[in-house]
């Protein structure tokens, strides 16, 4: 029988991308210059899901806002996930909006239609599920698994050690007893990780795997959004009128004629680029950001609403949303060492993370590996460095 | 103010009229029913006073009725309570003939007393059950079916949308003059409604019928002719937006949705019409219009506030502008001259406003309609129209079409102005994200809490804030149903300051930190002096959060867009407010979304 619903579950944050998600989920941060949630509804709408029920939770009014009542004509339901118990436990919340096998999907990274319509092809009525397997060298991040004869034999949750190369892509086909499953499965410290219903299935019946190779792309950290900015600007997933080859520049979007694209970029609805202008390699603009006059920008993904001031360079950014950068600001680009909280990450390739309506004065400059937190304002001419808390404001 | 949907040519006729009235009950909401025809010798009817829920129950108890033609009808009391026997459809005695309708019925004693003297019982108060009378008594003279209704329908006089449906008869028939009915155009199936939502569902092809015209229409056509029946060609338009859009989309209302798509609302406002780089405003649709000399805008409830907030802005640019209640402008009409009057209304059909709009045609003026609607009266009858592209609008209360109204009108006043405008345009490109903001950090639930319960909830506000203080409160008093008034901060001192107590919150709303805000802070010092407690709505450029007992934060910005800013805590603290009291917050009492009646 053929499967039409999918449960997209979408209402953790992401704690791991802080500062980016204080004021929206991870779903909604962007893949390129749109939601990471679009390109997830895109691969079950073009896989032929006829309709989209998304588990919401944390801050759902920006997924809510951001998917509506319907998305390319699918209608769209929302189930409310109220605390943040685990994604198995985010899929029992839609157990009465859904009956019979259904698509469930991670609502976090970016999938292509092929992904989905591989783990459908993979189900049928005899298994209990099936999921998507990808190869990924960082194994160690995610679950990762064992795949013999189409079947999957194994699922291991973070493995300490480099035997695995496959892992869980997120993508499952269930049949409709999941909910069953899921109301039986032990909970581990309060909470339900979906994993571990799939495991006892594992255990239990058969659980088909779907080897797929199409795009999968995940961001853990906040830097990790510039890599997935380079698969979809890399693998052409970018809407918007191709200028030049990797040239995307949507129709609202006004780019002064003295102004520089190098692809691949990605110019958004209602942006504005001013003359003398740099835009690019690998480079996303949100809707309605502002390049002005002879500022650069460089392998960076700036969100909706971002100002970069005249002259000003970023090199490796990522910002929020409605961030302001001053005029002559430098983000000089990485490789640097991050810190988060009492982590450090040594020689990461980023300029500097600035998060929502944070603003970098004038003349002010970020040394790499430097994290900007929501509404934080670096004065003019400051240098910054490490992390700038929520709110603060340093001065010279 | 009631909703209408008719249909012909379904094999599920009785799903696409609930479903319509469902999309519709935004109209009018005290009751509601169908009558379905087509084969046999009756039109079967259902009808209940209540919500919707009332008639979905009575037709889940007495069996669904079947009919290939249907017509069904949400009411809002204008003439006779709301009962069953009000309700509409109504029908002769034998029940050959259904008929809804909308608008009002002007002649109705006059036709009634006659059709009682020839022997005719009336089974309602309303001025609406006339016109299946008199279809029938012309079927008993033996006129045919189409005859009888147009007679019918030129023997009325005033304000009406009518559908009709006849036993026996696989037609149905419509009729409008001063009400708004839509065809809706599909392969073997047809539509009519008040307004497009009701059968968006099932195509965006659409007619929109104009002022005395009449059609018929069956499962392979229709037709429309004029008043002097003479046959009409329609253009087909195709409507954009999505069905869906008339969902809540997870939120508990349709309000509280509608505050927050407002970032998005405002992009497609902008959209296509700002240019920093050049810091020009281009606005397509009002191509051949002449700068004007003067302007008289007329509106009427919250859109009177944004043309009082238009009216503000011309005038500090120079322009003469006066904003009117189009009521009071229809009743004494200054001299116009070469006045350009724009009617500012959301839904296009504001009876009062397009009375006012009228008037100013008949002495001469250029009109110009400032409105959501697509394809509505005011669009049509109108000179010229600029949108605001809000996109439909389901609360009563007006939310993100005010926000939308402001920024259209604002557009319009840098369009009137030649100058540089690229500051203004920044920060109006600024405000999606900035509306954004105040979303994501509104301390509004918890000002709410704090003050539940309160005598009576004032908000002042000076300037382009004045507007933006009398749209606070009636947002609040529309769906708190407590007491709240809006002040001139300057006109406190003049006599309200008499009101003012330790129980009577005052909301003041300052931006900026020039002269206006300067003197508003001294209204605040007024008010905090006679110890009544001050919510100051504020971007914290002035020291008006000193004197205040709470604040409720806007991002600092041009004092145009602030206003917006500004009304969105606002907004959020009238939701939240009636949330607390258990409101019907989508529906408030003895309210209706769009006021078709003068």
């Amino acid at each position: 029988m053929s499967i039409t619903s999918a449960v997209v579950l979408a209402a953790g944050e992401g704690t791991r991308l802080r500062p980016l998600t204080r004021n929206r989920p991870k779903p909604m941060l962007p893949a390129g210059n749109r939601p990471i949630l679009e390109y997830v509804c895109d691969a079950l709408v073009e896989a032929g899901i006829e309709r989209l029920v998304v588990v919401v939770g944390y801050k759902r009014d920006r997924v809510q806002d951001g998917l509506g009542h319907s998305y390319r004509d699918v209608p769209v339901e929302y189930v409310v996930q109220e605390k943040q118990l685990g994604s198995g436990h985010a899929l029992l919340q839609a157990r009465e909006a859904v009956a019979g096998p259904v698509v469930v999907v991670n609502g976090d990274r970016v999938i292509e239609a092929s992904t989905v319509r591989a783990t459908l092809a993979a189900y049928h009525e005899e298994c209990a599920a099936s999921l998507a397997v990808v190869a990924n060298e960082d194994a160690g991040r995610y679950g990762a698994v064992e795949l013999h004869d189409g079947r999957i034999t194994e699922l291991v949750e973070k493995p300490a050690n480099d035997d695995y190369r496959l892992i869980n892509g997120g993508v499952y086909a269930f049949g409709g007893s999941v909910f069953e499953e899921l109301a039986a499965t032990p909970r581990t410290d309060g909470s339900l990780p979906l994993t571990d219903t799939v495991a006892r299935l594992i255990d239990d019946g058969e659980v088909r795997g779907a080897r797929v190779d199409g795009t999968w792309a995940d961001a853990t950290y906040p830097w990790d959004l510039l890599t997935v900015a380079r698969e979809v600007l890399g693998d052409g997933m970018v809407s918007g009128v191709q200028r030049h080859p990797g040239e995307w520049v949507a129709e609202s979007a006004t780019v002064h004629e003295d102004a520089t694209l190098v692809a691949p970029a990605v110019v958004g609805p209602d942006c504005e680029v001013g003359a003398g202008a740099v835009v690019g390699p690998y480079v996303a603009l949100g809707r309605n950001a502002t390049v002005e006059a002879n500022a650069t920008v460089q392998t960076s993904v700036v969100d909706a609403d971002t100002r970069v001031g005249a002259g000003s360079v970023l090199v490796d950014a990522v910002t929020g949303q409605n961030v302001r950068v001053g005029a002559g600001a430098v983000v000089p680009g990485g490789p640097g060492d991050v810190v988060v909280g009492d982590q450090v990450f040594p020689d990461q390739r980023l300029g500097a993370v600035v998060a929502d309506r944070a603003r970098l004065g004038g003349g002010s400059r970020c040394d790499p590996g430097t994290l900007v937190g929501t509404g934080a304002r670096v004065g003019t001419g400051v240098v910054a460095s490490g992390h700038v808390a929520e709110g603060a404001e340093v001065v010279r | 103010m009631c909703g209408i949907i008719a249909t012909v040519g379904r094999s599920d006729t009785l799903d696409v009229l609930m479903n319509g009235l469902s999309m519709l009950d935004y109209r009018g909401y005290d009751s509601a029913g169908v009558a379905l025809g087509g084969g046999g010798d009756r039109v079967e009817v259902v009808k209940r006073a209540g919500k919707l829920e009332n008639l979905r129950a009575a037709l889940d108890g007495e069996g669904a009725p079947e009919g290939a033609v249907g017509v069904a009808h949400t009411r809002w009391s204008t003439h006779g309570p709301p009962t069953d026997e009000n309700a509409h459809p109504h029908t002769d005695p034998e029940g050959r003939v259904a008929v809804v309708h909308n608008g009002i019925i002007e002649n109705y004693q006059r036709l009634r007393d006659d059709l009682e003297a020839a022997g005719q019982e009336f089974a309602s108060d309303t001025d609406t059950e006339v016109v299946p009378h008199l279809i029938a008594a012309a079927l008993d003279r033996g006129e045919p079916v189409e005859q009888a209704v147009r007679q019918a329908v030129d023997a009325i006089e005033g304000s009406y949308a009518l559908c009709i449906a006849v036993a026996g008869d696989d037609r149905l028939y419509g009729a409008r003059n001063d009400s708004p009915l839509v065809l809706g155009i599909d392969d073997g199936a047809y539509y009519l409604a008040s307004d497009v939502p009701a059968f968006r569902k099932h195509t965006d092809q659409v007619a929109f019928l104009e002022e005395g015209e009449f059609v018929t229409v069956s499962p392979d056509g229709y037709t429309v002719t004029d008043g002097a029946g003479e046959p009409v060609e329609k253009p087909h338009h195709t409507v954009e937006w999505d069905p869906e859009e008339a969902g809540k989309a997870g939120y508990d209302h349709f309000m509280l949705k509608e505050i927050h798509e407002q970032p998005r609302s405002l992009r497609q406002c902008l959209q296509g019409r700002v240019d920093e780089l050049s810091g020009s405003v281009e606005l397509e649709e009002l191509e051949g219009l002449e700068r004007p000399e003067q302007l008289h805008l007329v509106a009427a409830g919250t859109s009177y506030h944004a043309a009082v907030y238009a009216a503000t802005l011309l005038r500090s640019a120079g322009v003469p502008a006066q904003a009117f209640y189009a009521h009071e402008y229809a009743a004494t009409t200054p001299p116009v001259e070469d006045a350009l009057v724009v009617g500012v209304t959301q839904s296009g059909e504001t009876a009062d406003t397009l009375g006012a709009l009228r008037a100013a045609r008949r002495r001469g003026a250029t009109t110009l309609a400032c409105t959501n609607t697509v394809g509505s009266t005011a669009a049509r009858e109108c000179d010229h129209t600029l949108y605001i592209h809000a996109g439909p609008e389901i609360g009563v209360a007006a939310t993100k079409t005010f926000a939308s109204q402001l920024v259209a009108l604002s557009l319009f006043s840098l369009w009137l102005d030649d100058g540089d405008a690229r500051e203004q345009i920044a920060a109006l490109r600024d405000l999606p994200g900035q509306v954004q903001a105040v979303l994501d950090d509104s301390r509004a639930r918890e000002i709410a809490e704090t003050y539940h319960g309160s005598d009576a909830y004032f908000f002042i506000g000076r300037g382009l804030n004045y507007p933006v203080a009398l749209e606070g409160a009636l947002k609040f008093k529309e769906i708190t149903y407590e007491h709240a008034e809006g002040f001139a901060a300057g006109e406190l001192k003049h006599g309200p300051l008499a009101l003012v107590t330790e129980n009577t919150p005052v909301f003041a709303v300052v931006t900026g930190d020039g002269e206006q805000a300067r003197k508003t802070v001294g209204n605040v010092k007024e008010v905090e002096a006679r110890d009544a407690p001050v919510v100051a709505v504020t971007d914290g450029a002035s020291d008006a959060a000193r004197y205040a007992d709470h604040v409720l934060e806007i991002p600092e910005t041009d004092p145009r867009t602030g206003a917006v800013l500004a009304n969105v805590q606002l907004q959020l603290v009238a939701y939240h407010a009636a949330d607390l009291l258990g409101r019907p917050i989508d529906k408030p009492r003895n309210l209706a979304k769009s006021v078709t009646v003068e």
